[in-house]
């Protein structure tokens, strides 16, 4: 295992190939485009480093490619869901709201979460307050709760906190 | 006869889209509060915006068309995640208020 | 493949279209802002469908644009109109 990467140069130079990659998308491989792109991404790349400074997390691109696998499955689910609902006659809904308190540290993780939370079945942030987050659910039958921690080991994994640290940050 | 069955599974694709995109719409009559709405508006069109750019993709001219699709749809998911959250978050904190006056005392 | 796509726009115009009732409806003013939302899917969508059928790749920036675009609506609207950043008395605006 590497150490954390605590200099703003590692990150500075990953942002930066990102950013590339999504210039090369943007312009369609247009290769005139090139040398303008390098001139800018690199500024996008130290700007964003000024700005949003590293904050110590590390993506782990295993965490990532699984949470990924699981968002797009869940995502598939939550719109095949609300549209089953529509379409019965019925309209089974049973709005209500609930309130969770998080076990992810604050930052990205906890805005990730919150944002992946309204793209899932039945649940839609409305509050994030410390660690307390509001959720709107479509239907307070269900287990939600269970969803909602499952969603949070995933988002975990990407930034690669095991559940332990989780539960110790809890107290 | 591979060309045929792209063009088979690209066109179900199509429809899958439209269904559900018409199913969100849908959603903004039968859903009787703001919020409910907003489950519908998200989630559905979303997976209607996946399932086109899923049918979009094979006719993209180069990979780094096909990327920049991927991208354009990423950027739309966050940004209606985003969008969601925001107006939720108006709603719930202000339920009741309508924000004609609020908007009238500027 | 055109002429599908073609349809494909005009059905995804049409949902955005019927859309646009609700919206002009309101009543809320949330339910309004609920189009900035729609334009930033529907309108996508439409308007990845119509750079292949129209052969115009430059409406796949503007597709970008617009989804990048609508999340600013939605936070100026937030910020202006409902003004969620200004302190809520604590039990006044809550309901639960």
């Amino acid at each position: 295992m590497q150490s954390a990467p605590s200099l703003p140069a590692l990150s500075l130079l990953l942002r930066g190939a990102a950013l590339l990659v999504v210039w090369w998308a943007l312009t369609l491989g247009e290769t005139s485009a090139l040398g303008f792109g390098l001139g800018v991404t690199a500024l996008v790349a130290w700007l964003s480093v000024r700005l949003f400074p590293p904050s110590g997390y590390r993506l782990q691109p295993l965490g990532l490619l699984s949470f990924l696998g699981y968002f797009l499955t869940r995502s598939v689910v939550a719109g095949l869901d609300v549209a089953r609902r529509l379409l019965s006659p019925a309209l089974p809904v049973h709005p209500g709201e609930i309130t969770l308190t998080l076990h992810l540290p604050e930052g990205s993780p906890r805005w990730l979460l919150a944002n992946t939370l309204s793209l899932m079945p039945g649940t839609l942030s409305a509050l994030l307050e410390g660690d307390q987050l509001t959720l709107h659910c479509l239907d307070t039958r269900e287990p939600v709760e269970q969803d909602v921690r499952e969603t949070e080991r995933q988002v975990a994994r990407v930034f690669g906190l095991s559940l332990n640290d989780i539960g110790r940050a809890v107290q | 006869m591979i060309d045929s069955a792209v063009i088979a599974v690209q066109v179900v694709l199509l429809v899958l889209g439209c269904l559900f995109f018409a199913v969100g719409t849908l959603g903004l009559f039968r859903f009787s509060d703001t919020l409910t709405r907003i489950h519908a508006l998200t989630k559905v069109d979303n997976l209607g915006l996946g399932f086109i750019v899923l049918a979009l993709l094979p006719l993209a001219p180069s990979l780094a068309g096909g990327v920049k699709m991927v991208l354009i749809w990423a950027a739309a998911l966050a940004a209606s995640a985003t969008s969601a959250h925001l107006i939720a978050r108006a709603v719930h904190v202000r339920p009741e208020h309508s924000a004609v006056e609020e908007a009238a005392d500027d | 493949m055109t002429l599908i796509l073609n349809a494909v726009a005009a059905f995804l115009l049409l949902t955005l279209l019927i859309a646009l009732i609700r919206i002009w409806r309101g009543p809320e003013p949330a339910d309004r802002m609920l189009a900035s939302q729609l334009f930033g899917t529907t309108g996508v969508a439409l308007l990845l469908v119509l750079s292949y059928a129209q052969s115009m790749p430059a409406l796949m920036d503007v597709a970008l644009t617009l989804a990048v675009l609508s999340v600013l609506a939605i936070v100026a609207f937030v910020t202006r109109v409902v003004r969620i950043e200004q302190p809520v008395d604590d039990d006044g605006g809550r309901h639960d």
